[in-house]
């Protein structure tokens, strides 16, 4: 017997029995709704960290961090690292193949003063690769170049809200702002930052907006005088995110080498750093996937009860058709295709009510609905998993009834 | 190493040696059939005859291999039975036999034209065949218009003729009846019986299984079945001669 003709019996008995699918169909749909919505939460949230991410520089960024030893008794290698320098962002740009931008950065709290400010603030030491590692860019103006880092030039860049501040509602751009007493002359204000993760949240980017930025040289030259130009953290800009592993760990080589053999730094890579993100944030969806495995689990259960149930009506049924020329098989498979058949049904009623689910929750906490394909996906291998799976003792019952003793039952 | 030789010209469609079937429900074993040797010839016509308990439906579940013997070989055309496997017998019920049932047995919730196509549905015949050889064995029991009715909206002897229509479709050698007229009125029965006379005129096996001497007339052979063991294999009295009933 062909699945075709399988097919056609099974609608026959679903249409039969309006009331027992309703009843075998229940589970399945919130089991299913359940995985649905959880598809379109994880999504949701993967897109949006993403999307900050891809504000940031994207995935191809990799950020190394000087790491505190806390021994407190150190070893004279450890004394002799001098943490993160000048020299070791040379040595990356060298010896890295795949990077393509290595950006340092040194921080240091001075007074600002202007003529409508003062106030002491963090003040960002910086190169031209800035740019392309934080995809930040001047609105008006320029950023810093090759020269003004060769000069020491006393120029400095100003994002957005720090230009307000100091400036109020005059043009900054030549105008000097004193930082720690020296006088540096505004070349550019930096296009606005803006992200928000949900609706009425504060700008996670704020605090481009409010950054200070100069030639990182003329930081040495006019503040620190530190002679082992150190620096706070390093960026580095690979070519392809499938680079990214292999970048990290020829970065570990160079600074190892350059440390004397001192574990004082921490690489972290942007996509790994994404994908633990998630996990962290995944509390939603383990709630809403183990709410939707027990859901299927027991709608499986009572879809098994149920064929379970109506092989009782229906051994006669199976002595009939084995009369007939049924072989087992043609009975398993007749009452596999119909268990399918119902948490198929049951798959499709889920689909739309996980998305309203997804779509409720989304609301809930402001974030954009999404409704993919994935979804439509995860109903249909869902409920057909349920089916064959719960459907399967029931049809081997059926198939191994004795065909004698099948026909005699009353 | 064959233990069967090739069946000779002429050979019986059917032959029981020595068959035996015990039935195991727990510490007493019931023993339905205690050593039945038959023959029955292609086209030959034959009733089983006897009381409740003496084996009939056990004798007509192993012909028509829906059970195997315990002891004992059946030879179907020749062919050893009980050395096959269970997806074999299906397929020996399929093409080789027709059941006719004293409770009808169609399925109650499909039309009896799917009932009749079931049959050839398993023997893999494809749709337009299906119905077409479906209607025309519906036709054969005048029951053509009826083709989209329920079971349920049929009369007795209407459920009958739709498995009688079943029974054939699949051109089997071998008819096997349980009581077909059990569920009838006389005059129904009869018509149901002129149907089988016709059946055998057109070379089938029949093998009827009643407890109906007036029944059992319409075969031109009658054995009689007494606790497991064949009593007679006599021919009846003729039916006219107002022959000892059941």
């Amino acid at each position: 017997m062909t699945l075709r003709e399988s097919v056609v019996d099974a609608l026959v008995d679903v249409r039969v029995n309006k009331g027992r699918t309703i009843l075998q169909t229940l589970g399945v749909i919130l089991g299913v709704a359940s995985l649905v919505a959880v598809q379109g939460l994880s999504d949701a949230g993967r897109r949006q960290a993403l999307k900050f991410f891809s504000e940031l520089g994207g995935l191809r960024k990799i950020l190394v961090l000087n790491k505190p030893i806390k021994e407190r008794v150190q070893t004279a290698r450890q004394l002799a690292s001098d943490g993160l320098t000048w020299g070791d962002v040379q040595a990356i740009k060298r010896d890295v193949p795949y990077a393509t931008h290595v950006d340092p950065i040194a921080t240091q709290d001075l007074m600002v003063r202007s003529p409508s400010y003062l106030k002491e603030r963090t003040i960002h030491g910086a190169t031209p690769d800035y740019q392309a590692v934080y995809k930040f860019f001047p609105a008006r103006g320029r950023f810093l170049i090759d020269d003004d880092m060769a000069s020491m030039a006393r120029v400095c860049v100003l994002g957005d809200s720090a230009a307000r501040l100091y400036f109020g509602n005059e043009d900054p751009l030549g105008k000097t702002v004193f930082i720690g007493d020296v006088g540096f002359r505004v070349v550019g204000v930096m296009r606005r930052k803006e992200f928000f993760f949900n609706e009425g949240d504060q700008n996670a980017l704020e605090w481009m907006n409010r950054l200070t930025i100069v030639p990182i040289t003329a930081m040495y030259a006019r503040f620190t005088g530190d002679p082992k130009k150190r620096v706070n953290y390093i960026n580095v800009m690979v070519d392809k995110v499938d680079n990214n592993r292999k970048a990290t760990l020829e970065i570990k080589k160079v600074l190892f080498r350059r440390h004397g053999g001192v574990e004082d730094f921490e690489v972290y890579n942007r996509e790994e750093r994404l994908r633990q993100q998630q996990s962290q944030g995944q509390v939603f969806d383990i709630t809403f996937l183990v709410t939707g495995i027990v859901s299927l689990i027991v709608g499986g259960i009572v879809i098994m009860n149920i064929m379970l149930a109506s092989l009782r009506d229906r051994i006669r049924e199976v002595g009939i058709r084995k009369a007939l020329g049924a072989r087992g098989f043609d009975v398993a498979v007749q009452f596999l295709v119909e268990s399918i058949l119902v948490t198929s049904i049951g798959g499709l009623a889920g689909l739309p009510l996980g998305m309203a689910f997804a779509g409720a929750i989304t609301v809930l906490i402001g974030q954009p609905a999404v409704i993919t394909p994935q979804m439509a996906l995860v109903s249909v291998v869902a409920s057909v998993a349920t089916g064959l799976f719960f459907g399967l003792y029931p049809a081997v019952k059926a198939a191994r009834l004795s065909p004698v003793e099948a026909l005699r039952y009353e | 190493m064959p233990l069967a030789a090739p069946a000779p010209q002429g050979a019986p469609v059917i032959n029981l040696q020595d068959v035996c079937k015990v039935y195991d429900s727990g510490d007493n074993a019931v023993h339905a059939l205690r050593g039945v040797t038959l023959e029955v010839g292609a086209g030959e016509a034959m009733a089983i005859i006897g009381p409740s308990g003496s084996g009939k439906s056990t004798l007509m579940h192993i012909v028509g291999c829906l059970d195997v013997p315990s002891s004992g070989e059946y030879y179907l055309a020749g062919t050893p039975v009980s050395r096959m496997s269970a997806k074999e017998l299906a397929r020996i019920r399929n093409q080789k036999i027709g059941f006719i049932f004293q409770a009808y047995n169609l399925l109650p919730r499909a039309s009896i034209l799917r009932n009749v196509e079931l049959p050839m549905m398993y023997a893999g015949v494809p749709w337009a065949e299906r119905q077409d050889r479906a209607r025309e064995a519906l036709r054969k029991v005048g029951l053509a218009e009826r083709a989209r009715h329920l079971p349920s909206q049929l009369s007795g002897g209407q459920r009958q003729r739709v498995a009688i229509a079943r029974a054939l479709v699949n051109r089997p050698s071998i008819l096997l009846a349980d009581e077909p007229t059990g569920n009838l009125d006389t005059q129904t029965g009869r018509e149901i019986l002129e149907l089988f006379d016709d059946l055998g005129a057109h070379g089938h096996t029949v093998i009827l299984v009643t407890h109906d001497m007036n029944v059992a007339a319409h075969a031109k052979r009658v054995i009689r079945l007494v606790d497991g063991l064949v009593a007679n294999g006599a021919h009846p009295e003729p039916a006219a001669a107002g022959g000892p009933a059941a």
